[in-house]
């Protein structure tokens, strides 16, 4: 080969790496400045009339049906006897589930230092704290006075009583108030710089006011950094044990209670790795939709994100497959009268196909498609499949939680549960979700730019020998 | 091996160290179906009364229900003895520690299980984790139309909306005639009270008194080769023993 | 000494402002009275600078201790609050494992309270008095303050200039 065209086909190569990857693609940052606060500031009127339609469905689904539910009782909803939980705490686990995709993002990806988190670690961040926010209504609709839920709360108080420490709802209170305080206030550290960049390019109004204040005086100076950059460092290693124990505890709440099919030890990281399962679903889902509409987008969020986050998705899929058969074969072998009627009820009773789609969404379409790298490319394609994981994973759920509570020790009570005003309220919080959601990406800058300046820097490409490659390097 | 011998290791685990102090027997045997015991259970009780269309949901607040099953394929069937089924009052309840509000608590006086209807928030834990499902949940407020409301008992609490309740033994006759029993400077007798289930029960199927004391009838009726206590296999240790013959 | 002046100098390449801040120490410039504020954090070896002092990780250690303590009067402490200890289901009052759980939310949530609360010290946030500030720098640009004798500036501006400075402007503390 002449030397000329072999240097050509390199700078192909490297013109190539270029176009799909966004750390070898810089931009300087003032431009991608313009480019968050642009994506920031433009909406269309289509923005405006979904935004009104989900508050009309968060006031009448959510606030509404559930001041009615306060007001009147708890029968509103389907939960009965023998299952006194119902869809409420489907959506609790659900919700929960949903809010650790962002840790799992920008904290285990950040540990790990995958340089792909970069440019939508924050959108996954924000999907934690709104999906824990959903979380805490889901259970505080669950509650029959729920007038009273601050007794939960350990502080003095002059009834004189504390919370039951041996209840794993205790522990769920503690852990989740823990991990919505922690990711929180993970969300908003490495927020500050790019408050402080909207602050700076916002000329006066409300936002000014607004970004002024939240930016905290921000400037950039080496004592500001440094006490950023540790604290973020403490966070991302100390919030990774914190998101375990709290699915971790969720499950517990099933597995500490003396039910068939509740009563498993392989729940805890079983359910660790639904949450894993359903979160890295939505954050594709909210990729995908982010990406195609969204203002500059496509420059920060690229094929190479759903390829990474897809091969996520494949092992997390596998994983949960696994966790899936432990769980069964075991409850299968043990012989036990009720957790074989349970299952068996699981397959072939009225809601048994729920059974066989949970199974096919969950696993068999995640592997059928994620396995090929073309397809696991295409936003649309991953989205999708992320969709269809949600669906298997709230099913999942709600096969634990009201279908298994269906089967008990005492056959004379065993009756289906019908859901009632659980449908508005839980239809409620996925519309407030997305609301959050869609008004936060209009407040807040949804793509680190600091960030993704910082890893573009890192990147370089170095030839060895005859071949160009790429080199990172460790600036952290 | 020689510390291992057969008795010790059968006494460890498979018998309650401590039989508690109320139970109760019921003898399936005499057992009619009357219903007398959930009649009287609602009256002194205070038991809301939610109406035909909550009832059939499955939501009525009974205290204790007779419980039988059909047997068999048609035309073959069997109707099973009734059962009638309350809260077991278990020595290790598994309703208790899950409480995360403390309104499910063990009595160390009574060795009963209480539920404090005033700290309950509602989170329904302990119904699911009732082995026995005899836990009722207050879905609604139950308006009580006049006169009826003319005939609560004093003694008991009526509940609101939103809260857990079951059965107590009739904690406030336990009460009463220990008080009664103390300021006369005596124990509480064999037979000086019953809770109204068992007052009621018209072929006597339902009998009540110390369980910690070998000379009481309910004690003599427990030992009976016919006793059984429900899900024994679970450890929970209950305070009613069925009797049942064949 | 005649008065000093507060200068600013913008750079867009870290290398320039490498060569600057050696420029400015040989120029006599020391250590304390040079500062810069960068867009994306910087190691302080880029600019040859000593190590910045953080007291986040220990007032995170603080916390942790703290925690512990908070989680361990719950634990140990709450439940012989009660004239009679209150027994459910024969669990021991004080319950084995469950004062792990209990322990380790509490060390995690006031450890990571304080790691929060620990930037706000150390950075003294919020502050929204005037400051010396150039809003490139929000751009992913360099600034480099330093104070100058008064009636060197245009040799220091020069000297800035020649090294690559985007701009060389009087340090003035404006509302940012």
């Amino acid at each position: 080969m002449a030397p000329e065209k072999q240097h050509e086909e390199h700078a192909h190569g490297e013109e190539h790496l270029r176009e799909t990857h966004l750390m070898l693609d810089p931009k300087p940052r003032g431009e991608m400045n313009a480019m968050v606060m642009e994506a920031m500031h433009y909406t269309t009127w289509k923005f405006w009339v979904v935004a009104a339609v989900l508050a009309v469905i968060v006031a009448v689904g959510l606030f509404y049906s559930w001041g009615v539910m306060i007001a009147e009782g708890l029968g509103l909803a389907g939960i009965n006897r023998p299952s006194y939980w119902g869809i409420f705490i489907v959506n609790t686990v659900f919700w929960i589930g949903i809010s650790h995709a962002g840790t799992f993002i920008s904290a285990i990806l950040r540990v790990f230092k995958a340089e792909f988190r970069r440019p939508f670690t924050r959108a996954a961040e924000l999907m934690t704290t709104f999906g824990l926010m959903q979380a805490g209504f889901s259970i505080f609709m669950h509650m029959g006075r729920v007038w009273l839920a601050y007794w939960l709360f350990p502080y003095p108080n002059q009834r004189l009583i504390w919370p039951n420490l041996h209840s794993p709802l205790t522990w769920d209170v503690l852990a989740i108030t823990t991990y919505l305080l922690a990711s929180t206030m993970y969300l908003f550290l490495p927020l500050i710089p790019d408050l402080a960049m909207a602050r700076d390019r916002t000329e006066g109004g409300w936002r000014k006011v607004a970004y002024r204040i939240l930016a905290l005086g921000f400037r950039g100076t080496e004592g500001e950094w440094k006490h950023l950059r540790l604290a973020m460092n403490i966070f991302a290693f100390a919030i990774i044990p914190v998101m375990f124990s709290v699915h971790t505890i969720v499950s517990w709440d099933f597995a500490a209670a003396t039910r068939p099919g509740w009563s498993s030890t392989i729940f805890g990281p079983y359910f660790v790795v639904g949450a894993l399962h359903s979160g890295m679903g939505a954050v594709v889902i909210v990729l995908a939709i982010v990406r195609g509409t969204m203002k500059n987008m496509k420059y920060f969020i690229r094929a190479e994100h759903f390829e990474a986050i897809g091969k996520l998705m494949l092992i997390i899929s596998m994983t949960w497959a696994y966790f899936f058969f432990n769980d069964y074969i075991v409850q299968w072998y043990g012989g036990d009268k009720w957790t074989n009627i349970l299952l068996h009820f699981h397959e072939a009773g009225p809601l048994g196909f729920l059974w066989f789609l949970m199974l096919a969404v969950n696993i068999v379409i995640p592997w059928a498609v994620l396995w090929n790298k073309k397809w696991r490319s295409n936003p649309w394609i991953v989205g999708i499949v992320g969709l269809l994981i949600n669906v298997g994973m709230w099913i999942e759920r709600y096969i634990i939680v009201p279908i298994s509570l269906t089967i008990n020790r005492t056959p004379f009570t065993w009756s289906l549960y019908k859901p009632g005003i659980e449908i508005p309220l839980g239809i409620g919080t996925l519309a407030l979700f997305i609301l959050l959601y869609m008004l936060a990406s209009k407040f807040i800058p949804l793509v680190p730019a600091w960030e993704v300046q910082e890893g573009q820097l890192a990147h370089r490409f170095t030839k060895y020998g005859r071949e160009t490659v790429v080199t990172v390097s460790e600036l952290e | 091996m020689a510390n291992l011998d057969k008795e010790s290791a059968v006494s460890v685990n498979l018998t309650n160290p401590e039989e508690g102090k109320w139970g109760m027997v019921i003898d399936r045997d005499l057992c009619t179906g009357c219903q007398a015991c959930v009649a009287a259970c609602a009256m002194e009780n205070n038991l809301a009364f939610v109406g035909e269309e909550l009832s059939g949901n499955g939501r009525s607040m009974h205290w204790i229900r007779i419980e039988r099953f059909w047997e068999g394929e048609y035309p073959e069937v069997k109707a099973t003895p009734f059962e009638p089924t309350m809260c077991q009052q278990c020595g290790y309840a598994p309703c208790e520690p899950v409480c995360p509000a403390y309104a499910t608590v063990h009595s160390q006086d009574q060795q009963l299980n209480l539920q404090v209807y005033n700290r309950c928030v509602g989170t329904r834990y302990c119904g699911n984790n009732c082995p026995y499902q005899v836990r009722s949940f207050n879905w609604f407020d139950y308006e009580r139309p006049e006169p009826l409301n003319n005939q609560f008992n004093p003694d008991v609490t009526v509940r609101r909306r939103g809260v857990m309740e079951k059965c107590t033994f009739c904690i406030q006759r336990i009460k009463r005639a220990e008080d009664t029993a103390r300021a006369e400077g005596r124990e509480v007798a064999d037979g000086e009270f019953a809770p109204a289930c068992a007052q009621a029960c018209p072929a006597n199927a339902i009998v009540f008194g110390r369980v910690d004391k070998p000379e009481t009838v309910v004690s003599q009726l427990a030992k009976q080769a016919r006793g059984v206590k429900r899900l024994e296999e679970l450890g929970t240790f209950p305070h009613v023993t069925y009797l049942k013959a064949g | 000494m005649a008065e000093t002046l507060s200068l600013l100098a913008v750079f867009s390449d870290l290398e320039p402002a490498a060569d600057a801040m050696d420029r400015l120490r040989a120029l006599g410039v020391p250590e304390d009275h040079l500062n810069v504020i960068s867009g994306i954090p910087l190691n302080e070896a880029m600019l040859g600078r000593k190590q910045q002092h953080s007291n986040v990780p220990k007032i995170a250690l603080g916390g942790a201790v703290l925690g512990f303590l908070v989680g361990s009067a719950l634990v140990f402490g709450t439940p012989y609050n009660y004239p009679v200890p209150i027994q459910v289901g024969r669990q021991p009052i004080i319950p084995g494992p469950p004062s792990f759980i209990v322990l380790f939310e509490l060390t995690m949530l006031i450890m990571l309270l304080s790691t929060f609360l620990g930037v706000f010290l150390d950075s003294y946030f919020p502050s929204y008095r005037p400051k010396q500030y150039v809003a490139d720098v929000s751009d992913g640009k360099i600034a480099i303050f330093f104070a100058c004798p008064e009636d060197q500036k245009d040799k220091f501006s020069q000297a800035m200039t020649a090294l690559g400075a985007e701009k060389v402007e009087v340090a003035e503390a404006k509302p940012l």
